[in-house]
C-alpha cells in the first residue's frame, strides 16, 4: 500500500514536473520533424564544444541523420538536464556533462545507457586513466559517458598592456615573474602601479586555478568536506589578490566580464584549454594580442567535460554511433585546432596535428605542447557530488570581499563565512 | 376555431394524423421544459469551465503541494522518499535564509507599494481634471504595464549597470556620485531600490487607471461645492477623492500585497547569472518567491521547496487581510 501511494505520487509528480518543464524551457523541447524516416539527434552542452563544422560533415555522410546543437549557459544545461532524467523524458540524445557535475550523474547510471555494452571499453586504454575513471561507477560495471577534452592550466595575458606597463612580453620571460602565487601578486601590484588598471578580471578565477593545484579539493572520496586543506590555500591567494587590489571584480561568464575582454580591463586570465575558445569568441578583435604562459604553482586542472547518452531517448543506436564517431582522433583534432579543447587521449599529444599546433590568436603561441604537458603530470581530485553548489558559495563570499558587505574586512573573517556558506551548500 | 382543430379530418390513430394533433401541446412541453432547464442548470454549465479548470490546475496542485509539503522528496536522491511529517516546516523556521528571503521581500514590498499607490492616485486625479489630449495622456502611462516585464527588466539591469550604466552616469552628472561607481547589485539598499523602480515604473500607470476609472464615478459637484468651501486640490483628493473609491483602493491594496510578495521575475534577472537564483552573492535581494525557485530546482529539494510556498501563501494570506483592514480604516470605512 505504502509503496503504490509512493509510486502513485512520483507518477504525478513527473508528469507535473513534465507540464513545468514545458513551461519552463522552450526551444528545445518538440518541433522535431521527422520526415522520410531520418533520424534528429539532439546533442545539448554549453559555450563552444566546436561542432558546428562537425555537424555538417556527419550529416553529409549519413544522410539519415539530422543533427540539432543546442548550446546554452553552463549550470542550466546540467540542471536542465537532471530534471529531465527525473520527469523521464525530453533529455537530449547526447548530454555533455562537465567534470564539476559528472559525480552527481554518475550516481544515476542507470538513466544513462551503460557504454561498456555498446563496446566502448575498447577505448579505455586509449584515455588518460583518471579520465576514464570519472565517469565511471564505483564499481566499474557501467561507463556512463565518453570523456572529450580535459582543462590543463596556463595563464594567458595581454602582450599589448604587458607591454605598456614596463612588464616583459615574451612568455618565457612572463612564465620566469612567476612562479609562485606571491610572485604573481607582485607582478600584479607592480602592473597596476603602472597602469592605474586592474591586473585580473575576479578573485574566483584566481581561487579556482589554485584549487585545481591541490591534491585534495572540497570533499574526500568519502562526500566529507574538507575546507582546511586545498580550499583554505585557494582562498587565502585569491583573498590575497583581492586585497591587493589587483581585481577588476568581474563575475565570470557574465555579461560584463565578456565585454572587459574587449577593453581590456585586465591582463591576465588563469586560462584552462577551453578558455581559449571563449576569449577567441567574445573579443575576436583581440587577436595576436594575447599570449600564453606558465601559470604559477605547478599544473593543475579545470574542467573538462564528458558526453554520455540518456536512456530515455528514442535513438540511443544512432546516438552512440555519432558519439563514437566525435571521439575519433580526427574529429579530436579539429576541435582542439578550432576552439582549443584539449583531447583526453594522450597519444593524440604525440600527433603532429597537437604537438606542432600554433595558436595565431594567441601570437602563436605553442598551446599543444603547453596544455598536453599539463594535462599529462597531472593527479586530478576527486570532486564530490556537492561539488558545483560548494564551489558557487565560496565563489560568493569572494565576490563579496570584492564589492559587497565583506569588503576591506579581515581575512579571518572572511574564511569563517566561507566556511559557513560551504557548509550549508554542502548540505543543501 | 379550436373545435375545428381539434376535430380530427382522418380517423383517429391514423398515422399521419398523431403528429399533428399532438404536436402544439408537446412542443409546448418541450419548450418549458427547456426553459425550465435554462433557468435551473444553464449558468452551472457556463461557469463549470472555469471551475473544472480550476480544479485541475488550481486546486489540485495546492493540494498536491500540500501532501509534498510533508514529504521528503529530493531529486538527486531518489531513494529518499517517504513521510517527513512536520519536519519540513520545522526546518523553514530555523533556516537563515528563509527569513533573509523574508526580510528582502518586505523590504521591496513596502518600497515598492507605498510609492507606486500614492503616485498612481496623484496621477490618477491628475488624469481626472480637464486635459488636453487626454486619451493620449491616459494611453500612455498604461504603455509600462504593457511592456513584456522581462524586455523592461533587462533594460533595468543595463541602466543600473556598475561600469556602464545610465544610472550611474546620471549621479555622476548631478554630482551626486562618490569616488566610485556604485555597484548596485552588491547591498541590500542599492539592489532593493533598483528592484522596486523597476515594480513601480511597470504599475504605477495601471493603478492609476484603475483609480481613474473609480473617480469618474464621483460626482462632480461635490468638487464644485468643496472648492467653493475652500477645500484645496490636496484636501479634495484626500478628504474625497480617496473616501469615495474606497473599494478600488482596498482591491489595488490586496492586489499589490500579493504580486509584491510573490515577486519573482525582476530579481531572478537582475542576476547577471539569471540561473543562479541566490539573489546577489549575500542574497541581498533574495525574494522568497526565488528561494522556493532555487531550493526546488537547484538543489533538487522538492518537498522543502514545497513546504516554503505553503508558508508563503500563509503570509500572502494574512499580510493581504491586515493591508485591507488597515486601509479600510484609514479610508474612514466602519466595517
Amino acid at each position: 500500500m505504502a509503496g503504490s501511494g509512493a509510486r502513485w505520487v512520483r507518477l504525478v509528480a513527473a508528469s507535473a514536473a513534465g507540464v513545468l518543464l514545458v513551461a519552463g524551457c522552450s526551444g528545445n523541447s518538440g518541433g522535431d520533424s521527422e520526415s522520410g524516416g531520418g533520424v534528429t539527434l539532439k546533442i545539448a552542452y554549453w559555450g563552444d564544444f566546436g561542432l558546428d563544422e562537425l555537424k555538417s560533415r556527419y550529416e553529409a555522410a549519413n544522410p539519415n541523420v539530422k543533427i540539432s546543437l543546442n548550446t546554452g549557459e553552463y549550470n542550466a544545461q546540467h540542471e536542465d538536464l537532471q530534471k529531465k532524467l527525473i520527469a523521464g523524458d525530453g533529455a537530449p540524445d547526447i548530454a555533455a556533462i562537465d567534470e564539476g557535475f559528472v559525480i552527481q550523474f554518475r550516481g544515476q547510471a542507470d538513466k544513462f545507457v551503460n557504454l561498456l555494452d555498446s563496446g566502448a571499453g575498447q577505448y579505455e586504454s586509449k584515455y588518460l586513466p583518471w579520465k576514464w575513471k570519472q565517469s565511471l561507477t564505483p564499481d566499474g560495471k557501467a561507463q556512463i559517458g565518453l570523456g572529450t577534452d580535459v582543462g590543463g592550466l596556463a595563464m594567458c595575458y595581454r602582450t599589448d598592456l604587458f607591454q605598456a606597463a614596463g612588464l616583459p612580453t615574451e612568455r618565457d620571460k612572463v612564465s620566469a615573474l612567476w612562479s609562485t602565487w606571491d610572485q604573481f601578486i607582485a607582478t600584479g601590484e607592480t602592473y597596476t602601479r603602472a597602469m592605474g588598471k586592474k591586473f585580473i578580471d575576479s578573485g574566483t578565477n584566481i581561487f579556482n586555478p589554485v584549487l585545481g593545484q591541490q591534491a585534495v579539493g572540497f570533499y574526500d572520496p568519502s562526500e566529507a568536506l574538507l575546507m582546511e586543506g586545498g580550499p583554505k590555500v585557494a582562498f587565502e591567494v585569491a583573498a590575497k589578490a583581492i586585497q591587493a587590489d589587483l581585481s577588476a571584480n568581474l563575475p565570470a561568464f557574465q555579461p560584463e566580464w565578456n565585454a572587459a575582454f574587449v577593453k581590456g580591463d585586465f591582463a591576465v586570465l588563469a586560462c584552462p584549454a577551453w578558455m581559449q575558445g571563449h576569449i577567441k569568441n567574445t573579443a575576436p578583435d583581440t587577436a595576436g594580442k594575447w599570449d600564453v604562459a606558465a601559470v604559477p604553482g605547478g599544473g593543475g586542472n579545470w574542467g573538462g567535460s564528458f558526453l554520455t547518452i540518456p536512456k530515455q531517448g528514442r535513438h540511443v543506436d544512432e546516438a552512440y554511433k555519432l558519439l563514437e564517431w566525435l571521439i575519433q582522433p580526427e574529429q579530436q583534432i579539429e576541435i582542439f585546432k578550432k576552439v582549443g579543447n584539449l583531447p583526453s587521449q594522450p597519444a593524440l599529444y604525440q600527433d603532429p596535428a597537437i604537438r606542432d599546433f600554433t595558436n595565431p590568436f594567441f601570437n602563436n603561441a605553442p598551446v599543444g605542447q603547453i596544455f598536453s604537458k599539463t594535462a599529462e603530470g597531472l593527479t586530478p581530485q576527486y570532486l564530490g557530488k556537492k561539488n558545483g553548489p560548494t564551489r558557487v558559495a565560496v565563489e560568493n563570499v569572494l565576490n563579496r570581499m570584492q564589492n559587497g558587505d565583506l569588503k576591506g574586512k579581515p581575512l579571518g573573517q572572511a574564511w569563517t563565512e566561507a566556511t559557513k556558506e560551504a557548509q550549508k551548500a554542502s548540505t543543501s | 376555431m379550436s373545435t375545428t382543430r381539434a376535430t380530427p379530418a382522418a380517423p383517429p390513430g391514423g398515422p399521419a394524423g398523431r403528429p399533428a394533433g399532438r404536436g402544439e401541446p408537446d412542443r409546448h412541453r418541450w419548450r418549458n421544459r427547456l426553459h425550465r432547464f435554462d433557468m435551473r442548470y444553464t449558468p452551472y454549465l457556463l461557469v463549470a469551465p472555469f471551475f473544472l479548470l480550476f480544479l485541475v490546475f488550481g486546486l489540485f496542485p495546492i493540494i498536491f503541494n500540500g501532501v509534498v509539503a510533508l514529504r521528503h522528496w529530493r531529486l538527486d536522491d531518489p531513494t529518499l522518499t517517504g513521510w517527513a511529517g512536520a519536519a519540513n516546516f520545522e526546518k523553514l523556521l530555523t533556516d537563515d535564509d528563509f527569513w533573509n528571503a523574508l526580510y528582502n521581500t518586505f523590504g521591496i514590498f513596502l518600497l515598492s507599494t507605498v510609492p507606486q499607490l500614492t503616485l498612481a492616485l496623484v496621477i490618477a486625479s491628475v488624469l481626472n481634471r480637464r486635459l488636453r489630449a487626454q486619451t493620449w495622456f491616459r494611453v500612455g502611462v498604461l504603455l509600462p504595464y504593457v511592456t513584456p516585464i522581462t524586455a523592461s527588466t533587462l533594460v533595468f539591469a543595463v541602466v543600473f549597470a556598475r561600469d556602464t550604466g545610465v544610472a550611474n552616469w546620471v549621479l555622476s552628472v548631478l554630482h551626486l556620485a562618490g569616488d566610485e561607481p556604485i555597484d548596485w547589485r552588491s547591498a541590500k539598499w542599492s539592489s532593493w531600490t533598483v528592484l522596486a523602480t523597476m515594480v513601480n515604473w511597470k504599475w504605477i500607470g495601471y493603478n492609476a487607471l484603475l483609480y481613474l476609472a473609480a473617480m469618474q464615478s464621483i460626482p462632480r459637484d461635490i468638487y464644485e461645492a468643496a472648492a467653493v468651501d475652500g477645500a484645496g486640490v490636496w484636501r479634495q483628493l484626500w478628504r474625497i477623492t480617496v473616501p469615495m473609491i474606497r473599494p478600488v483602493v482596498i482591491f489595488t491594496v490586496v492586489l499589490s500585497t500579493i504580486g509584491g510578495l510573490q515577486l519573482f521575475t525582476e530579481p531572478m534577472l537582475l542576476e547577471q547569472n539569471a540561473q543562479a537564483a541566490t539573489g546577489g552573492a549575500n542574497g541581498e535581494w533574495q525574494t522568497i518567491a526565488q528561494l522556493i525557485y532555487k531550493v526546488g530546482w537547484k538543489d533538487l529539494n522538492l518537498g522543502y521547496a514545497a513546504a516554503m510556498s505553503w508558508g508563503l501563501f500563509l503570509i500572502i494570506v494574512v499580510v493581504s487581510a491586515l493591508n485591507a483592514l488597515i486601509t479600510n480604516r484609514l479610508g474612514g470605512g466602519k466595517r
